[in-house]
């Protein structure tokens, strides 16, 4: 932990205890030591003395959004980049309430598990503690607003997927081959599901059985089914925290149909999840002028 | 070759509709088809894909025109997420064959024959689908 880190937690703690002190808030959503050493786990503040408990360290990577989703009460929550998307999102679906939180800000403090991650800052936050550059914070808005449309296929410069467009240049059998080889792995304790901030529905489909919709076993039919339908469930909503990635207890590589969707969003509909309160889930709506490249014949004929 | 089974998702204001002029006109097209009714297109859950998908060997979803649908915007809604599953089911390495969607009028009989045998040829030109690894 850094010179740095501990500043901030110095300034995670007393906002947080302003919070409390103000009754803005019941309970302070945070981290503290875990049993394992590098991993940390979610907690409850609910008074002062707690709050010496709490931690900002590499450990931190769960999203704690999922936990505002049980919250009954008025929480406050410390977010970083990934969380404070997540949260947006559930406003938008309105699963939460935004007078009903608080939300304290800071600088991600586990960056490194993240390659890809491109918004270790929050997007959204009543209090705001540190963050890495005004620079990183403008170049994303940018991207945000950007319209499109016009140019639909062309490959855009800011579109930064280079896991994605490297699996998609390998031949294809050999693409097969790795999908289905990752998803036998998969032992159904949907860990992966029970993790995620954007899983919240009261009956999830793997568990209706009034029609059954999905087989139950672990053949990789079922498997394949489950894992296609998980990712497009999350399309334009996952916010790839990778929460699901690390809580798989069998190592099956999630995360890569999810970024595949993201970037399709990204791609077709110009559109990147959890940037903008105001903006539309890209399923949740439609433009007349969608590309159509699906269809037989590359969609030309519209 | 011709055993192969194609499951057709056919909106049932214009597909279905295009699907009976077809008959009445008695344009021919291959018997590989076999066509589930659905209230619009915007019904077809990628998941009735995926699942189709574990008994046939190829899967044809078609709707209204854009603009055209009864209910206004469903074909619309299922636009988007076409897009996506079609992009998705590429990217893990399905042939581009065998899932298809396309727009069919109720007074496209001939459009639909056409469909109809373009996607059966596809199909049946695919190698033996492995049902998600079953037949491994």
């Amino acid at each position: 932990m850094g010179v740095e880190q501990v500043n901030v937690l110095d300034g995670i703690k007393s906002a947080a205890r302003e919070v409390l002190k103000e009754n803005k808030a019941e309970v302070i959503l945070g981290f503290t030591k875990g049993t394992l050493s590098n991993k940390c786990t979610p907690f409850f503040a609910r008074t002062s003395q707690d709050i010496n408990n709490l931690v900002w360290e590499s450990g931190c990577n769960l999203n704690l959004a999922k936990y505002l989703l049980k919250t009954k009460k008025k929480a406050a929550i410390i977010v970083k980049g990934c969380d404070s998307r997540s949260i947006i999102n559930l406003i938008k679906e309105k699963q939460i309430a935004r007078e009903e939180i608080v939300i304290i800000g800071a600088y991600c403090p586990s960056t490194e598990g993240c390659p890809h991650c491109h918004y270790p800052d929050p997007v959204i936050a009543d209090i705001l503690i540190s963050q890495k550059s005004e620079e990183i914070e403008k170049d994303s808005f940018n991207v945000n607003n950007e319209n499109s449309l016009n140019k639909e296929f062309s490959t855009d410069q800011k579109i930064d997927y280079p896991d994605i467009e490297a699996f998609s240049a390998i031949p294809r059998e050999q693409r097969k081959d790795y999908i289905y080889q990752e998803v036998s792995k998969c032992i159904r304790c949907y860990a992966c599901r029970n993790v995620c901030p954007a899983c919240y529905c009261k009956e999830c489909f793997v568990e209706e059985n009034l029609p059954g919709w999905l087989g139950k076993t672990t053949g990789i039919a079922d498997n394949m089914i489950f894992h296609l339908t998980r990712a497009i469930h999350l399309a334009g909503r996952c916010v790839d925290c990778g929460a699901c990635t690390r809580a798989c207890p069998a190592g099956v590589n999630l995360s890569i149909l999810n970024r595949k969707l993201a970037k399709d969003v990204k791609v077709y509909f110009s559109l990147e999840t959890g940037m903008d309160l105001k903006e539309e889930l890209a399923l949740n709506e439609f433009r007349q002028d969608d590309p159509q490249p699906f269809l037989i014949g590359g969609g030309k004929d519209g | 070759m011709d055993d192969r089974k194609i499951i057709a998702f056919l909106c049932n204001w214009c597909s279905y509709a295009g699907a009976d002029l077809a008959g009445i006109s008695r344009f021919q097209y291959p018997p590989n088809l076999r066509i589930i009714r659905v209230p619009c297109s915007g019904r077809v859950d990628p998941l009735m894909i995926f699942e189709a998908l574990k008994n046939a060997d190829g899967v044809l979803v078609a709707g209204c025109h854009p603009g055209d649908c009864h209910y206004t915007s469903g074909n619309y809604v299922a636009r988007r997420k076409f897009a996506l599953v079609k992009s998705l089911l590429k990217f893990i390495g399905l042939e581009e064959e065998r899932v298809q969607f396309d727009w069919i009028s109720a007074a496209e009989g001939k459009d639909f024959a056409v469909t109809a045998t373009k996607v059966a040829n596809d199909v049946n030109k695919l190698e033996k689908w492995d049902r998600w690894g079953w037949s491994r």
